[in-house]
């Protein structure tokens, strides 16, 4: 068996030896990187401006593969720079590593007016690429729902418990403690009274009192009650708790529709709920607006994003290995935040279209603060008919309103009566215009 | 003390009653569910009476049913205005790259460029370009600055002569895999409207042809006509 070397004083001259080679081969390298620094730099301006819509350097992209030994690749299979400059000559010439090129990823590669110099740059850069570091300080927020809050009540409930054990054992003392008195001044004992004859005796003893009492905790209860009972079937607005469903993909809505300047993405609202202008639904968009993008992002901001995306990958039956759909489709099943009772008729066109209005008016902060959708609104009809009160039509530039308009200017006697009540606040509301009759809503 | 067991029994039956509505996904109570849930067929049926609580079997079902679909196969989304009547034959050209050269040498815009024309693609492309293409068309949307996307090229620049059909094209059926189909949420209108924006910010952001009418702001972008009650 070799026995364990030692490191022995007199070894310590090789170590010195190693340490400077080391030091050498160290410093000839960093030498090197700096020469190699400009060719890098280089060919990353060239790549950004010409190559990185289709290709990316260290991994495939949707569209063409990934440049990372690229060249080592083309070595012995044909001219490279040929390829780059214009590939489907070197298609038509017959190179058969350019016909499987062509024949696997089925795209025309923009011809790219390049030197060979700079195709070297670019080759260099994307050999040597060093992805860069991630931001820090402003991490996106992580989708998903927050860690939930460790309920209350179950310790309301033992602290409940402790006081009434408390509250009886004193009584009990208390009790047996009367009835002593009580005995030992020769009267009859009262533990023989339940404690709602007791409260009887007493109220009787104190008619006033209980009765202030008494009419007091009733009106408290009604009023209770009635508070109760206007939250009864209501899932939005301030005075209850909004309904939050849980989804089946957990979209996040502030990270796609958030303020740019908050490192979000700042799609329109519209571009997924397209059909907001044009139908009675906003719609909840088919999986195949997700897949507009997430064909080539793969990879969310968090494991816990990435995770998610895998989930649209599985309904829509995509393969993000071979880049192709698979057939297998498994539908999603959303969850529908906003219930509105069918004897009420709503139209997002109406309210998008016509009324001009912004979709935050009535659904909330949801590309703020809101990663997981939410009923923000009560839905409630004094909701609906508070704001018909208050709203001015947006009529100018609307042609929806120019025939009302002609009508009512025509009309010397009663149009120009009418537009004349209808402007002392100087607005038209919707009120004004039939937004209050009962059968513009239900019918 | 015999009141004890009631009011215990009592205080569990109403604290069961508030655990009852807990339940996250419960869309909750409702007074009157034939009220409530529509007879004839609704987009998004799912609004049955709450299947958490009462278990419902005809809720139970409307959750089972697809409420979003697919056209029926063949069909063809049809106008009987006549100014529209260049909307509604079939795309010809197939999702090929020779069916991309081939739309880009044959295929001519129905609509004119005139100010209106541009005005209505511009808020089109807001909505639906601007985000990955940028406000100028030069490729710096947010999703491509914050999002790390993969840039698009840009209007001023590469794609500075790409003509109409292509743009076209690009939108029916996506180009690269990086710019998917926007077909399904635009119209045939609307993608030519969104193309004569497009040829408005390849010509740096002004005309280059005459302007045939001028910019009538108070007519209704016809793009947006749905049908009022």
């Amino acid at each position: 068996m070799p026995r364990p070397t030692r490191i022995s004083p007199r070894s310590t001259g090789l170590f010195h030896a190693l340490f400077f080679l080391i030091l050498i081969v160290f410093a000839g390298s960093v030498r090197a990187q700096s020469a190699d620094a400009a060719l890098y730099g280089a060919g990353e301006k060239i790549f950004k401006a010409n190559c990185q819509s289709c290709h990316k350097p260290h991994v495939k992209q949707a569209t063409g593969p990934a440049l990372k030994d690229a060249r080592a690749r083309w070595e012995g299979q044909g001219d490279i720079y040929a390829w780059v400059r214009n590939s489907q000559t070197v298609v038509k010439s017959g190179n058969a590593y350019a016909q499987k090129l062509f024949g696997e990823w089925n795209q025309i590669m923009t011809p790219q007016a390049l030197t060979n110099e700079e195709i070297d740059a670019v080759l260099y850069y994307a050999d040597n690429f060093v992805p860069p570091a991630p931001k820090g300080g402003d991490q996106p927020t992580p989708v998903g729902a927050p860690a939930p809050e460790a309920p209350m009540w179950p310790w309301l409930i033992v602290v409940g418990l402790l006081l009434a054990v408390v509250t009886l054992s004193l009584g009990g003392v208390r009790k047996s403690l009367t009835s002593a008195v009580r005995e030992a001044e020769g009267q009859r004992p009262i533990g023989d009274r339940t404690g709602l004859q007791r409260l009887y005796h007493w109220a009787g003893d104190n008619k006033i009192f209980a009765s202030v009492i008494g009419l007091s905790l009733v009106t408290w209860f009604l009023v209770a009650a009635w508070y109760w009972a206007l939250t009864i079937g209501v899932y939005g607005g301030d005075t209850v708790e909004h309904y939050k469903p849980e989804q089946p993909i957990l979209f996040n809505h502030t990270l796609h529709a958030g303020k740019a300047d908050k490192n979000n993405l700042a799609i329109n609202c519209q571009y997924c709920h397209s059909s907001a202008e044009k139908s009675k639904h906003a719609g909840i968009p088919s999986a195949n607006v997700c897949m507009n993008c997430h064909k080539a992002v793969a990879q969310g901001r968090s494991d816990a994003g990435t995770k998610e995306i895998q989930k649209i990958y599985a309904a829509v039956g995509w393969d993000p290995e071979k880049l192709a759909y698979t057939g297998k489709e498994d539908p999603i099943e959303w969850v529908k935040v906003h219930n509105l009772p069918d004897h009420a008729f709503f139209s997002h066109a109406q309210h998008v279209a016509v009324g001009k209005l912004e979709c935050q008016e009535c659904h909330g902060p949801i590309d703020e603060k809101m990663d997981v959708a939410e009923q923000w609104a009560p839905l409630t009809m004094g909701w609906c008919i508070q704001c018909h009160n208050e709203k001015d039509v947006k009529m100018a530039g609307n042609g929806y309103y120019d025939e009302l308009m002609v009508r009512m200017e025509a009309n010397e006697k009663l149009g120009h009566r009418e537009l004349k009540e209808y402007l002392e606040d100087e607005k038209i509301t919707v009120k004004e215009l039939g937004g209050w009759e009962c059968a513009k809503c239900h019918y | 003390m015999r009141m004890q067991p009631l009011s215990i029994g009592t205080a569990l039956t109403v604290m069961a009653l508030f655990t009852a509505c807990g339940e996250p996904n419960s869309p909750g109570v409702e007074y009157m569910p034939d009220m409530y849930r529509s007879p004839s067929m609704e987009a998004y049926l799912d609004y049955g009476q709450d299947p958490f609580i009462f278990g419902d079997s005809l809720a139970e079902a409307q959750r089972e049913r697809q409420s979003a679909r697919l056209p029926v196969a063949g069909t063809v989304p049809f106008s009987m205005d006549p100014s529209k009547k260049e909307f509604n034959f079939p795309y010809p050209y197939p999702a090929t790259p020779e069916g991309y050269e081939q739309a880009g040498l044959e295929l001519k815009s129905p609509i004119a460029m005139t100010q209106q024309a541009v005005d209505q693609g511009k808020v089109i492309y807001t909505k639906f370009c601007l985000h990955c293409h940028g406000e100028k068309g030069e490729g710096d949307g947010a999703v491509v600055t914050n999002g790390k996307y993969s840039q698009p090229p840009s209007y001023t620049a590469a794609l500075k002569d790409l003509p109409e059909g292509k743009i076209f094209h690009s939108l029916v059926y996506g180009k690269n895999v990086a710019m998917g189909s926007h077909a399904g949420q635009l119209d045939k209108e609307e993608r030519w409207l969104v193309t004569r924006y497009v040829q408005y910010l390849q010509n740096g952001g002004k005309m280059d042809r005459a302007v045939t009418a001028p910019a009538d702001s108070t007519a209704a972008p016809a793009s947006a006509a749905p049908a009022v009650k």
